[in-house]
Order: structure tokens, then sequence, then C-alpha cells
């Protein structure tokens, strides 16, 4: 197929043309620009010659140098957080220090947007700009994280596992799939989640139609612009940013877990009667052994022949095994086992600089995070670089590139058998080490119920796996200014990742299930390309100095490929296992398996435009509109066209308004416009596909028990109708900056319709098991409302402080579910835990809701017929029946909805005060109204469900004849359908919580100070994180992902369907304590 | 500004359109990387290789994670893997009374539990799950034909064959879903979702479609075949007859399975006769024998991790000695009490067999010390030789892996009771050649032992029950006793190990001669009446065919259901086991009661409801899946699918 080399030999050959030389005489004029309020150099400032489009960006030590081929009359200056100012050159080369005085206003900024920039006041969509400032404050490896708390209208789940991602959803979960928004990185579509924090330059969030529509098809999640930072005219500066710090486990109990004597006692009320746990006495014996010769298990005291360290062996094929552990009578806090102390460091060097013809910047990170959690850890080591070159005054050429290199093995966080959930499956009277300094686990003595040791699993899991990945990113593109008006753009960018990984899981000798298991080793390796080529020309004009005109066409074609392959052998050596060297796949001798598999090829194809008036700077207008054709619709229903429009009014800008002093600026605006989202269509959801499955579809047809023949089966029902979502937003804004520019105010009320929202076919069973097509068969909505402000106050000169406040809120409701009318999802021991239902929020939990518990046989008697109903255990609500009414019996209908993990509101507040050369700032991030879902319960507070550890409100705080208000229901050896097995309000808790992200000190010294050393610039700061957190949540941390595909949880195209639910967390919430240092020359 | 510089920038960006554009439409068709098409398939090595597909649901393990979201795991550690299982353990040797539950009480119990109490409800996954399996098992075959009507390079002869062979397995795979639920849609060939005609009625009597699958297939298939994995005639006769049994047709059942017995071989060609020994039809070394009618195939250490083994039981091992997971499908009070004999007769005690129990090490610690002898003695009555190659328990030889030390092979026996499952577990000499580990979970959980769906025995069984019906009581007595006489001889029974040194009996010195247990075993004298006929036989099919998947379906065929299984269920709850879904009845003492007394001063046991309890007139059926009725809902509203009675 000829396209993919067409398009790029298109792309040189527009290069070319592009090219050119030529040089003129110019006039020059220097200075420094700085703070009024801490005297500190400015960087990024703009520096513009008046009436002309010639300007340059002041270096880090805020100095800048200004060519203009004419002589220069008045310079402005203006950057973020700043009151612009206008400069009188008065025919000086050199004008010294330029003071700027801070500002809450921004409206003068400009703003990258949807394939343009525009200043601020004059955009008339949903944009918010990121304070980048702010979000650096907060300490983290990756920008996603960051942004938490700092952007109305931005949701994010962040999670404390080193180097996972966050979940970012933008005005709420709008899909049932991949609800991610789209990241365009200095014009490339691209992961946002591994870019070096300190290379960003700027974020906008564009959220409605009349700023995200533009990206049609793709916009519908909304789009985050991110801008990398570029090399400034004037001399090379050097910065070197680096923090390093410790984070500390979460201490006390916070699982409320039980210790030995506790775990006895109850045990003892139990009156279960094992070997381990033993009546009448219930003395608890001193070891435990297994033998793995002759299979016998036991206890014993010291000096009893069983438990005799002469007999303790350890063999390398564990065949002869003879483990003994001591009891550990006090109880292993299996918790802090696991979480420990953590180390983090992180460096970047800046180098950048520039003359007339030209910048760049080169950037070089090193990032090592390690995680509480034993052996999780983000190592990651980048390189930037970014040049422009200018030819002619009107051609500029340039590239950005940004090569990263990661360690960051993860494991599967909120999901049964991870190493969380362990810890409190794993029963306290078990060590961490036995008496001869391997693992102590589950098999090693009776009764201990078949947890792993978390330890062991975790310390395996570090040691034995090894990910390896790299991705590179980046475009090149020329720009060139012709006809006065006119500008054209190409732009060819793309990424490339690899991931290779192994993973070698040794005989995991101590666990009671897997003990035996033969040893395996798999390798893995993937390969992604994605290559995106856009080419934009674009008007410019003012007419009759009142009519401002802009209008952009463009072209785009994006096109992504993958491929995987892995292998994977069993029966390693027993000698040789231990030594990772050995660890190739040509030595494992059984079990020979491998498999390969390509991502569907996919690719777009769009062609947009864009066009925004103004009139006398009051009235303004936007329209956008965007036509895609996506491969992964089948093609009759391949296309789709995407308009929105947007209107402005500055009512400042108004004669009456001008007597109106305390308002600065006052701008209402609306939007209206359609987007899309094609992400949750599979590549293969149009076709009715076959393929082949060892395991599956092979069958031993000749009678073999050690051989089996290749067979088929259908892998995918499909769907050519199938087509993408699509979402209607409208959305109404208003912006304000008050009291002398102190204070700014923004807000937004929107309605996103998602209409043909993509659900997943359930035909009956009749039809076969393969996969359904995904089908744009549901509705659903959100309404919500935004709010941010800024307050930036004054007190003298030395005394500045400023306040930051947003606040995000949403109300998602689903409209239409054809069909069934539900969607079950999250599926547990307890059954489903979300249905998805109409007139219900994405995400609502679905059980019975608990009365009370019932008080005595009699109650029972009297209460609604109800499957194991007994004293001691949930009563459950009569909510309806056959008929709609309540009937006397519980059974499925009387299943409703028994929580909403989504939140009423979410918002972030920044604080801060400069004093002189000091600067306090803080960061605190709250979400109000989220439920959760708290699984661990199920394991934790009925001792019924598997041989764990128990809670503490189970022993102390359970149901009896003389305690009915309990806080769980009778101990009781057994779990019933009236208890444990069904899903139910008891485990759905309050989620709120409140947290204070950091609290930072920094002290800048005087520049004066520092001027003989050659330093321009140097900042120390300390900083702590999660210095408090308010909630009522009774688990780990509130902040929860959804359980996600990896872990097998639900498919991939509902995993934004199910979210809230704890099985036990990585923990978000942990104290830590940075030092850090900011430093250029 | 140089004039010729926005000539060539206009140009260039008229190029680029230009460029784009023409590579346009070939640029968005992708095609499929990895699966093909139908059209791919439409030919003689496409449509076999479906074939193969649709036998390989036989061992109802492999139609993806069924939990009704296609592509969601099922229930935590399910997976639809043993919902589907063809020996049908969950759904009829457990609520059929061979069968404890097994391991702990709460494992599964969310959806186990309720199926052992008889009152299923339609929002049971595990029924889903089932469902799932049975009619895509169903569309497999259904697509080797529909796929077969577009290829052009099959002879007439191929197409008979690969259809007669397609159809005998749909009619399996219905008749499986016939069995757990009576009103099920028959889907053939005719039904396709891209023709919107899949809104079945179940309540249209799916026998006709069923029979007229194995008509055609006894009618087309070839007596034997090359491969002994694929169905011949006389599996489709026997397939026919069994459906003729569940119809109560006995009529046109026996003259079909007297030609069976008379004439009919394996696909290898072997004649159909019972092996010598009894436990040679549990050993994977000895599959595809002479009485192995038809088997779902399993196969290990094929590079399938485990895969194309026995996965549905999965669960089915002790939790110790061969394997160390999981304790499920423990045998019940009541199967073992079922193999006692009259020590005069060597007859079992048709009315008199749960009168007690016999002796176990319930309740009694294990044997924990191996350098000395176990004290506990096992039970000294006479026991038809079939016990130990059925269940396992404390002191007897359990095949080559020793003597069960009692409690440590067990994983809650106050839960589910002394006896262990062996008839799927492989001998300790062949696992390293006909086990493998499950998907990476616990050691020789997958086992290359087959299932038989039909045994030789079932077909002389079923013989007995047609020459009672045709009131032939010689020739039901007769065909009784070929069952049973091949036990008689000892050369067959389990036996005890040689003793070592400190005399305790040691495996790994091979066998003896000597009876594991005091074996007695006789033939009947002619039944006496047309009542004792059935009960005798319905006892013996029992005790043939334990823990094989077939007690409930003959028990609901029989229409005694209803008895049987409540006195079994009196009996099990009666000795202290939790057997009930809900764990206890008044009469259980161990549960809420603190056994030593008052730790708390008070005693607090609670009378739970309901027990378990069969309910005439509804628990010989499960519940139709609800998930499955929603989804069977036409524009109107109404479900295709109607509800079973009693579950609404």
């Amino acid at each position: 197929m000829p396209s993919k080399s067409n398009v790029l030999a298109c792309s040189c050959i527009v290069l070319l043309m592009l090219l050119g030389n030529s040089v003129f005489a110019q006039k020059t004029v220097t200075g420094r620009v700085i703070s009024n309020a801490d005297k500190q150099p400015i960087a990024s400032a703009t520096v513009q010659v008046k009436g002309s489009k010639v300007g340059v960006q002041t270096a880090a030590d805020g100095t800048f140098s200004v060519t203009s081929p004419k002589d220069i009359g008045t310079l402005v200056i203006s950057v973020v957080g700043f009151e612009t100012v206008q400069v009188p050159v008065g025919g000086k080369t050199s004008l010294g220090d330029i003071g700027l005085a801070t500002s809450a206003t921004s409206l003068n900024d400009i703003v990258v947007t949807g394939y343009t920039t525009q200043k601020k006041k004059d955009i008339t969509g949903a944009v918010t700009v990121v304070d980048t400032k702010a979000l650096k404050a907060v300490p983290g490896a990756s920008p996603d994280q960051l942004l938490q708390g700092q952007a109305a209208g931005v949701q994010v789940l962040a999670t404390g596992q080193p180097g996972a991602a966050s979940q970012i959803n933008i005005r709420g979960i709008t899909s049932l799939g991949n609800n991610n928004p789209l990241y365009i990185i200095d014009g490339v579509q691209a992961d946002f989640h591994d870019i070096n924090p300190n290379d960003v330059e700027s974020i906008q969030v564009l959220k409605d139609a009349g700023s995200a529509a533009i990206y049609g098809v793709q916009g519908s999640n909304g789009v985050i612009v991110i801008t990398t930072k570029k090399g400034r005219s004037g001399r090379a500066t050097i910065s070197y940013d680096a923090t390093a710090g410790v984070q500390e486990p979460i201490g006390g109990n916070p699982l409320h877990l039980l210790n030995t004597p506790q775990y006895l006692e109850m045990s003892k009320r139990l009156g279960t009667n094992t070997t381990l746990y033993s009546a009448p006495n219930w003395v608890l014996p001193d070891y435990v052994f297994s033998d793995q010769v002759s299979g016998s298990r036991g206890i014993g005291n010291q000096g009893d022949p069983a438990v005799d360290p002469s007999k303790y062996n350890f063999t390398a094929d564990h065949s002869a095994d003879y483990l003994i552990f001591k009891v550990n009578k006090q109880g292993t806090d299996w918790f802090h086992e696991t979480f420990k102390q953590a180390f983090q460091q992180n460096h970047t060097v800046t180098v950048s600089g520039g003359g007339d013809k030209g910048t760049y910047l080169f950037s070089v990170n090193y990032t090592d995070q390690n995680g509480t959690l034993l052996n999780t850890y983000l190592k990651r080591y980048s390189v930037r670089l970014n040049t422009t070159t200018t030819v002619k005054n009107h051609i500029r050429i340039g590239e950005n590139a940004y090569v990263f290199y990661k360690n960051n093995p993860l494991f599967a966080n909120l999901w049964e058998n991870s190493a969380i959930q362990h810890v409190y499956y794993s029963q306290p009277i078990i060590p961490v080490y036995d008496i001869g300094g391997n693992y102590a686990g589950s098999w090693d003595g009776p009764n201990m119920g078949n947890g792993d040791n978390p330890v062991a699993d975790v310390k395996r899991f570090g040691r034995d796996n090894k990910t390896n990945q790299w991705d590179i990113l980046g475009n090149m593109f020329a720009e060139v200014d012709f006809l006065k008006h006119f500008t054209i753009r190409t732009s060819f960018g793309g990424t490339i990742d690899n991931q290779y990984s192994t993973s070698f899981s040794p005989t995991p000798y101590e666990q009671f299930e897997s003990h035996n298991l033969a040893n395996t080793f798999t390798e893995k390796s993937e390969y992604n390309s994605t290559w995106l080529w856009t080419n934009t020309l674009q008007y410019k004009n003012v007419f009759a100095e009142k009519h401002s005109v802009s209008v952009l066409v463009g072209t785009e074609a994006k096109d992504g490929y993958g491929r995987h392959v892995e292998g994977t052998r069993n029966d390693f050596s027993a000698t040789l296992s231990n030594d990772p060297n050995y660890w190739v796949l040509t030595n494992g001798t059984d079990n020979q398996v491998n498999s390969s598999y390509a991502t569907q090829n996919y690719s777009l194809y769009s062609l947009f435009g864009r066009l925004d008036y103004a009139f006398a700077d009051k009235y303004l207008f936007g329209a956008t509109f965007r036509r895609d054709g996506a491969s992964v619709l089948a093609s009759n229903v391949r296309y789709g066209n995407f308009p929105s429009v947007s209107v402005g009014w500055r009512i400042s800008g108004e004669e009456f308004m001008k007597d109106v002093v305390w308002i600065n600026e006052l701008k209402l605006r609306a939007s209206w416009g359609k987007l899309g989202s094609v992400l949750n269509v599979p590549g293969a959801n149009a076709y009715n596909a076959y393929g082949q499955s060892t395991q599956s579809s092979y069958y031993s047809i000749n009678g073999s028990s050690n051989s089996s023949v290749p067979g088929y089966l259908q892998t995918q029902i499909g769907n050519a109708g199938t087509t993408w979502e699509k979402d209607k937003l409208e959305n109404i804004g208003l912006d304000a900056v008050l009291f002398k520019n102190k204070v700014t105010f923004t807000a937004e009320y929107f309605i996103k319709s998602i209409d043909g929202l993509l659900i997943l076919g359930n035909p009956p069973a009749v039809v076969g098991y393969a996969p359904p097509p995904f089908l744009n068969a549901g509705n659903m909505q959100n309404k919500g409302f935004e709010l941010s402000a800024a307050y930036h106050g004054t007190v003298n000169n030395d005394l500045h402080y400023n306040i930051g406040l947003n606040f995000t809120s949403y109300k998602n409701k689903m409209i239409t579910i054809p069909g069934t009318k539900y969607v079950d999802l999250a599926a547990s021991r307890q059954g489903n835990l979300v249905r998805l239902r109409e007139g219900q929020p994405v995400g609502a939990f679905y059980g019975y809701e608990v009365e009370r518990l019932f008080r005595d046989s009699a109650d029972v008697a009297n209460s609604p017929t109800q499957a194991d109903a007994a004293a001691g255990r949930f009563k459950f609500r009569d909510i309806s029946g056959p008929n709609g009414k309540p009937d006397g019996v519980i059974d499925a209908y009387d299943k409703t909805t028994i929580g909403n993990p989504n939140p009423k509101f979410t918002y972030g507040i920044n604080l801060g005060v400069t004093y002189k050369n000091w600067e306090i700032s803080t960061f605190l991030y709250g979400s109000y109204g989220n439920q959760i879902y708290n699984e661990t319960r199920y394991w934790t507070d009925f001792y019924g469900s598997f041989a764990g550890n128990k809670s503490l409100d189970l022993l102390n705080n359970s149901w009896t004849p003389t305690n009915l208000n309990a806080k769980t229901p009778v101990l009781e050896s057994n779990g019933s359908a009236s208890t444990n097995n069904s899903a139910s309000s008891y485990f759905v808790e309050p989620g709120s919580f409140l947290k204070m992200r950091y609290l930072k000190v920094a002290y800048s010294l005087t520049p004066s100070v520092l001027k003989s050393t050659g330093i321009d610039r140097l900042t120390l700061y300390v900083q702590a994180t999660n210095l408090f957190q308010i909630t009522k949540y009774t688990g780990i941390d509130p902040e929860i992902q959804g359980p996600g595909s990896a872990n097998g949880a639900l498919p991939n195209n509902y995993v934004s369907g199910a979210f809230g639910i704890d099985y036990g967390n990585y923990p978000n919430n942990q104290r830590g304590y940075l030092v850090g240092i900011n430093l250029s020359f | 500004m140089n004039k010729n510089n926005y000539k060539i920038a206009i140009c260039a960006f008229f190029v680029m359109i230009v460029a784009v554009i023409a590579c346009k439409k070939s640029f968005l068709d992708k095609p499929l990387v990895g699966p093909v098409t139908q059209a791919s398939l439409a030919n003689k090595s496409g449509v076999e290789a479906l074939l193969i597909g649709a036998y390989s649901l036989l061992d109802g393990v492999g139609a993806a994670g069924t939990t009704g979201v296609p592509g969601l795991t099922a229930p935590s550690g399910s997976g639809g893997v043993w919902e589907g299982s063809a020996d049908d353990w969950i759904f009829s040797s457990v609520p059929g009374g061979d069968d404890h539950k097994g391991s702990f009480q709460q494992d599964q119990g969310a959806y186990f539990l309720p199926v052992q109490a008889y009152n299923t409800t339609p929002d049971n996954l595990y029924l889903n799950d089932k469902w799932i399996i049975v009619y895509e098992s169903v569309n497999r075959c259904n697509t080797v034909l529909k796929t077969m009507a577009l290829a052009k390079d099959l002879s007439p002869a191929d197409t008979t064959e690969i259809r007669a062979e397609a159809v005998f397995l749909r009619g399996i795979y219905h008749l499986e879903g016939k069995k757990m639920w009576k009103n099920i849609p028959y889907i053939d060939e005719s039904i396709d979702i891209s023709k919107n005609n899949y809104l079945v009625s179940n309540t249209i009597d799916a026998w006709p479609g069923i029979e007229a699958d194995f008509k055609y297939a006894a009618a087309n298939l070839p007596a034997t075949q090359q491969q002994i994995g694929r169905a011949n005639s006389w599996a489709a006769k026997a397939f026919l007859a069994k459906c003729y049994m569940f119809e109560g047709n006995y009529t046109d059942a026996y003259t079909l399975i007297k030609d069976i017995i008379a004439n009919g071989q394996t696909s290898g060609g072997q004649k159909y006769q019972l092996l010598a020994h009894y436990g040679d039809n549990f050993n994977a070394a000895t599959k595809n024998n002479a009485e192995a009618v038809f088997s779902a195939q399993m196969s290990v250490r094929d590079n399938a991790g485990g895969q194309n083994g026995n996965g549905g039981d999965v669960l089915n091992f002790p939790y110790g000695g061969p394997t160390t997971c999981c304790g499920f499908n423990q045998p019940s009070y009541s199967l073992a009490n079922s193999f006692k004999t009259d020590p005069a007769t060597g007859l079992p005690l048709l009315d008199n067999f749960n009168d007690f129990d016999i002796k176990s090490d319930e309740g009694i610690a294990s044997w924990a010390d191996p350098t000395k002898p176990d004290t506990f003695q096992t039970y000294t009555g006479t026991l038809d030789p079939r016990i130990d190659w059925s269940l396992g328990r404390r002191g007897i030889p359990y095949l080559d892996w020793g003597l069960p030390p009692g409690q440590s092979w067990i994983r809650d026996q106050t839960n589910a009771g002394p006896y262990s499952p062996i008839k799927q577990v492989v001998t300790k000499a062949q696992q390293a050649t006909l086990a493998e580990a499950y998907g990476g979970w616990a050691s020789n959980q997958a086992t290359a032992n087959n299932y038989a769906y039909i045994r030789f025995a079932d077909v002389l069984l079923w013989a007995a029950e047609c020459a009672t019906e045709a009131n032939d009581l010689v020739a039901a007595t007769g065909y009784v006793n070929q069952v049973r006489d091949r036990n008689s001889d000892p050369s067959g029974w389990v036996h005890q190990y040689p003793k070592n040194a400190a005399g305790i009996q040691d495996p790994s010195l091979g066998t003896t001669n000597i009876p594991a247990a005091n074996y007695k075993i006789g033939l009947y004298p002619t039944f006496a009446s047309q009542d004792y006929a059935r009960k005798a036989i319905r006892f013996e099919r029992k005790i043939e065919l334990s823990s094989e998947g077939m007690r409930f379906f003959d028990l609901v065929r029989w229409g005694i259901a209803d008895v049987e299984l409540n006195a079994y269920v009196a009996h099990e709850t009666g000795y202290n086991h939790s057997f009930n879904q809900s764990s206890a009845t008044p009469s259980v003492k161990y549960i809420f009661y603190d056994p030593l007394g008052t730790p708390n001063g008070a005693l607090y046991g609670v009378p739970v409801t309901p027990a378990a309890q069969f309910v005439k007139g509804k628990s010989e059926y499960y519940a139709i899946p609800q998930a499955q009725i929603d989804a069977s809902r036409g524009p109107d509203g109404k479900s295709s699918l109607t509800q079973n009675p009693g579950y609404n």
C-alpha cells in the first residue's frame, strides 16, 4: 500500500520548498525584566516591538535582546501573572531593569488552542489555562498527576504507585470505555504521562465545543494542549532543578486488622476448633511445620521432634522441603512489613539559548521514584531537544524531540491477588520469614488459609520483573508567512514506543495452593507507532480597524500500528533458577508457549477549518468545522462532520461600562457544537472475525494425551453500522477581572449530551459467545458547573499573597440503554457490583439496601421472606416485586442503586504568600459526595469469606443478642446470602476527602548577592506532602481509580463504567518530605 | 517579501492537499491483522478446522470468560471454567447427592450454595455461564454448517460427513441444556444475528430437533473413524437412546440399545464391552477403551498451559496429597454408605444403606507422624469394591499417592465431610506426563483423564431399565448383574501397599494383592417385581456412575427427585455437616453455639430458613438465566424466553 510512503514523500517536498535564505540589516535593544514584588528576574516574558511582528522572550535571567530591521519606538512586555507594560525606547540600546507589577489578569496572554493561538480575551470557548507554576510546585514525576485540582472541569484520580497512570476525565465520564482526553503536545498527539514536568511551558484544557470541536471525532473527551519550553534569544542559560526526599508509609493499622491474640480470641468465640487454633485450652503452638516428603503438616512446641530445627530442610527444587516457622504470637503487621519508607530524587538540567536566527533548548532528566510498597519504582531518563530556525524573517523551521527510557514494573492495584490484598488476606500468626530465613507462608502449617505472604510477593515481583520502555515523540515543522496576512504551516510528527519485559515466577514454596508450581519465565516485546501529518493555512487581518478576522483551514492524516510478541517456558533448572542471568527462554524445558498479535492498524483523515471574527473588540464570533474519516468504521459510516459556533460579548468594552471602575474585564460567552469519539470502537468491530486459540479451539481429536489439533472459533461478531459516539455540547461562560485586576473569575455551565453511546451489543447467547460488536445504542448526559477564581493581594512591597480556587461539578445520568435497559459490570464474589441503569449515574453501585440487623428469630419471622435470614444478619429492604410493588419477598426485584461513586464536586485550593525572599505555598485538593464500595470488608468483616485476617469490628462490635445495633453482623463461621454473599449497602461508605497535597517553604537568594558568583537565580525549598487528610472513609485511601482492564475486571471498552471499588488501594495520601533546588546561570 | 515565496507556498499547499486526497481512499481501508473472515474459512480445511473448534467445547471449557459480559472475567476465580464441566458435577453430582460442594462453606458460595440447596435464582451467574457455554457450543456447530454452505471445494461425501459430525455435536450440546432447563430454544444453522431471527421461543419442545440431529448422525456417520475422538454412528445411536430414556420412550430406546449392545463398536473399531477392571475407566492411560462409547478428549502438556486438560474438574482434588487445590466435590456420607453390602449376599442395602454412617475420621485429627502407623481403623463391614475407586478415604490407598492422612487432605472437614474425589485424579507415576498445572495455578490440576459422556455400563443399565418397563425381569437382572459381575474379580479391587520396616504401608514399594478393605459383592437373583427391579437398577446406577454427572438428572427423569433428595438432605444435615446452603438447621449445634460453653456468657444459636429443600414441580429444572431472558426481548419488551415454573 503506497499511502504512507506517499504522504512522507509529500511532506519532504513541502519542506524543501519552504527553505530559502537571505539577510537584513538590523537594530538591537537589550534589557532585563524583573518582578516588582521580589526583584527576581522573570523568564519567558514576551518582549514585542510595538506595531511589528518582531518579538523575543526573556531568558531565565530575565534578559532579552530584541532586534528589528526598523527603529524601535516602544516595547510591549507581557507575561503570565504580570501587568503588561509599554516601555518607550527613546533611542537607547540598553533599557536596564524593567519592573513588572504582579497581576491577576491574564486576559492578554497568548493561548495555544486548536491549531492556532489566541489572546485569552478573544477566546469564545471554554478554555482553562493551567497555572503551570502552581502545577509544578506539586511533587510528582508525571504531569497527569500534577494536574489534579489545578483546572476547573478536570478531574484527576491518581494513585500512589510510582509511574502508574492517573485517570483523567474532563467534564465527567462521557463514555463507558476509554475516557481519556486527547493530548496535543507541541502539535503531536501523544501520551502526556511520561513528559518531564520541568519541560512543560503551558497547558491549556479545551472543554467545550467552541474550543474542542475542531478536533472532531477525537475531541469529545476534551483536549489538553501542552507546549514545551523553547529556547530564547539571548545568551545561553543553564538551569538545574532537583528534588530529593522520602515518603513514609501510612501509620497505625489502616485496615483495622487483628493481631495474633485478637485472632485467637475470635477463633475462641467462634469455637472453630482446628489443629492450630485448638480447644479447649486455646494456646498457640510455638512452631508449625510442613514436610513435603510425607505430606504431613502440623504444629509443635519447643523441643518437639517434629519442629526440631535440625529437621529444617530447604531444597532447590522444593521436593524435599521440611519447612518450620516460629509462630508470631504478637502478630505480623503485614501492612508495615510490605510498605516501607521510600526514597525519591529528580534532576533536570536545561540548557537553552538562541540568537536572531534561531533558538534551542536541551534538557536532560533523571527521575528515580521508589514507592512505599516494596520494590515498586519508576526510573526514567529523558532527553529533550527543541529547536527553531528563522530563515529570512518569514520562514520558521523547527523540531521538538523527546526521548525517554524507563523501568517501571506495574502491579495490578485494586484487585484480588494484589500484594495489597494479601496484606489482609494473610493471617497475623505467619511471620515474614521461617527459621531458615526463607519466606514463611500458608503452606508451612495447618489452618492458615491460602493467602500469600505479601512480602514474598512484592520482593519476588521486584526482583523478577524487569520492564524496559523507550519512546520517541516529537515533530518537525515549517511555517511561512506570506502576502502579509497568510501563514502556512506543515508539521509531521508522531510517536514510537517499544516495551520489553521479562518476568520470572519462581516456585512459591511457602504458598499453600501454588507451593508445587513449576517456575515460569515470560519474555515480551511490543512495538507501537503513530504518525500525524498536519497542514494549515491561516489568514489574519483587521479591516477598517474594527473587523478582526482570522481564518484557518487544514488537513490532517494519522496512522497507527503496533505488534506484540511473547514467549513462556516452565521448569527451569531448580539449582540455577535463582540466577537472573540464567533467565532466557531457551533454558526452560516445559510448556513452551509463544504468541504474537498485531494492533489493528488504524488511520484517520481530516479536513478542518475555523473562523474567528471580532467586531470592535467587543463582539466575538467563532466557528469551527471538521470532517473526519476513520478506518475503524465501515466505509459507509466512516465520515463525520463536526461543527461548532461560539459567541462572546466583552461587556467591559461597552461605553456604559467605562464608569464601572471595579470591573476591569467582563465577558459573557456561549458555545454550541458537536464532537465525537471513536476511541472505543475496537479495530475489528465491523468484521465477523475468526481466529484460533490453543485453549478454546484446539482439541485432541486423535485421542492423544499430549497433543491437540488446531481449530477455529469466531472471535468477533461484526457490525458494519457502528459509528462514533456523538456528543452535543452547550456551554455558557463568564469571565471577569475585578478590583484593579486583583481578582479573576470564571464560571461555566455546560450540558453535554452523548448520543449513540457505544455499548456492547447484548444479543442472547443463542447467537454464540464471540464478543458482540459495540453498537451506538445508549444516551448519556452530563450537566455541570465550574468555577475558578484567583486573588492576588499586596499588603506592602515586601508582602504579597495569592489565593487560587477551582471547583468542578458534574451530574451524570444514563438516559437510555436499549434492549435490556441495564448493563452489569464489575463481577465479584458477591455478584455484579455495578449496574448501569436508565436515570442513574454511570458507575452506580447495585445491590440490596440494608435496613438493619435482624434482632431475633421473631424479627425474622415477621419480616419479608429472605434467603438465609437469621438473627444478627442483614435485614434487606423490600423495595419491589414482579408487579413493581413490595411483595414480602426479598429477591432480585429488591436490588437497587445503593451508591454513587461520582463526586458531587471536586475542588482545589492554591494558597501562597511571599515575604521578601521567602515564599510559602500550599495546595489542597478535595472531593465531596463520592461513595466507595469497600470490597475489602467482604474479606475482613466476615469470618466465612476466606481464612485471611479479620477486622477489629468483627471481633469487638459484631452482633450478639445484647448488641443489637452492632457494626458488623453476627460472628459466625459461615457466610450466607443474608450477609457477605450479596452486594449490599453495608459495603458502601462515604468517600469524601480533603487532602493537603503539599506545603512548601522556599527561599530565593537576592540577585545582588548572587551576582559575584555568576548565578542568576537560586531558590532552595523544603516541602512536605499530604500533611493531613480529612475523610470518614475507613479504607486505606478514598482516592480510588477504576479497576481497569489490566486487572481482568472489565473488558477494555467498559473501563470507565465501574470505579470506586476498593480491594485495597495503593495509597496516594502518604506523607513525604522533600528538599529542592532551582538554580540557573 | 519575495513574491516568489508565496507562489511557492501556495503551490506547496495545494500539492499537499492533492497528495493527501489522492492517498485517501486506500489510506482509510485497513485489513484485519491476525483474525480472518468467514470467506477465508469457506473451504475444506477451514470448515474442518471450525469443526475441531466445535469438538473442543465437549469438555465444557473454553467459551470465553462467561459472566454475561463478553471479555469480562467471571466471578473471581471462576472464569467460566467449572460451570460448564462436561461431567456436570455442579449441576448433577452435587445436587444429586453424590457429592457435597466441598471446600469451605463460603468458597464459590454466592453461586454454588443455592445450587446445592435447590433454590437457584434467575440471577445466579453460574446458570448464565452454563447457558452461555451450551449455546456457544451449539453456535460453533452451526458456524461449521453456515461456513460449509459457502465452501465450493467439498465433495458430497465430505459435506455429509461434516454435517453428520456437526449435528451430532449440536445434539449433545442441546441435550445438555435440555437436562438442565427442559424449556430451551432449539437453535439450528438458520438462526443468525445478521438475519435478526434469533429470538427463538423456549416453549417449543426441543426434543424433535435434538432427535433429528442424532438420527441424521446415526444414519450418515461411519462405524469407525480414523481419529478416535470423532463421533461414529454407534455413538450417535447411543445418544439417541439417551434421548429416548429422558423422554421415557423405553420401547424405541430398547430396540436401539439392544442393537448397540449386540453390534456397537467404538470409533477405533473395538466392540463395546465392559473393561475387566472398573478402575481403568478413570485412568488417563487406559482411556478411549472398549467401554468408552463417547468421550470428551483431554490433553495436557500440549503447550496450552494445561487448558485442554480436564478443566471442568480443576477444583475437584483433595486439599493435599496429589495437589493442593481446591477440595471441592467431596463425596457425601450417603454415597459412601451406598457401597455397604449385605455380608451374606454382597448385595447393596437398598432400603437401609443410610441407617448408620460407615466409620469415618470426621472430627479426628490427622495422621501426623508418618514414622508410626496411623491409629485410625477403617470401617470393617462389607463394602462394594467400587467404593475405593469412587472416593478417597482415610487409610485406604489413594491410587499410588499413599494413604490419605485425614483432615490434612481435606480443606474444611466440618463443612464438607471426610471424603475426597478420586475419579479424575491421575496417579503419582503419571503426573509428569498426564497432568499439568492449570493456567499457572496449583500443580496437577489439569489432567488428561477423559470424561466419558456415555460408558457401556451406562448403556447396559439403560437396557435393564427398558427390560424392566417391558416387564422382562430376567433380562433386566442379567444386565444389572453384567455390570456388577466384573467387580467380583479381586484383581480389579484396590489393594494395600506393601509394608515397610516400620510396619507402615508404603506406596513406593508397589502394591500387594491384599484387598484394602472388606470387599464383598454378589449378583442379584432374578428381580422379584418391576418395583424391586426399578429400585435395584436405580441404586446400581448411583454406585456404578457416581460423581459422573448422572444422578440429579436420573432422579428427575424417574420423577423421584423430591423424595430421594429430601431424604438425602435430612441425612446429611442430621449428622452435623454444613450441607445446607444456610449452614445450620435447628438440630445443628456447631455453628452458632459455642461448643465450649459460654465465653460471652450467652448462647445465641439461631435457626436459619430456608434450609435446603427440593420443591416438587420447581426444583427439577433450573431457573432460566434472567440475563438471557432480558437479552431476548423484542421491540415490544416481551422476551422469547419463558421462565421455568416456580422461579418468578
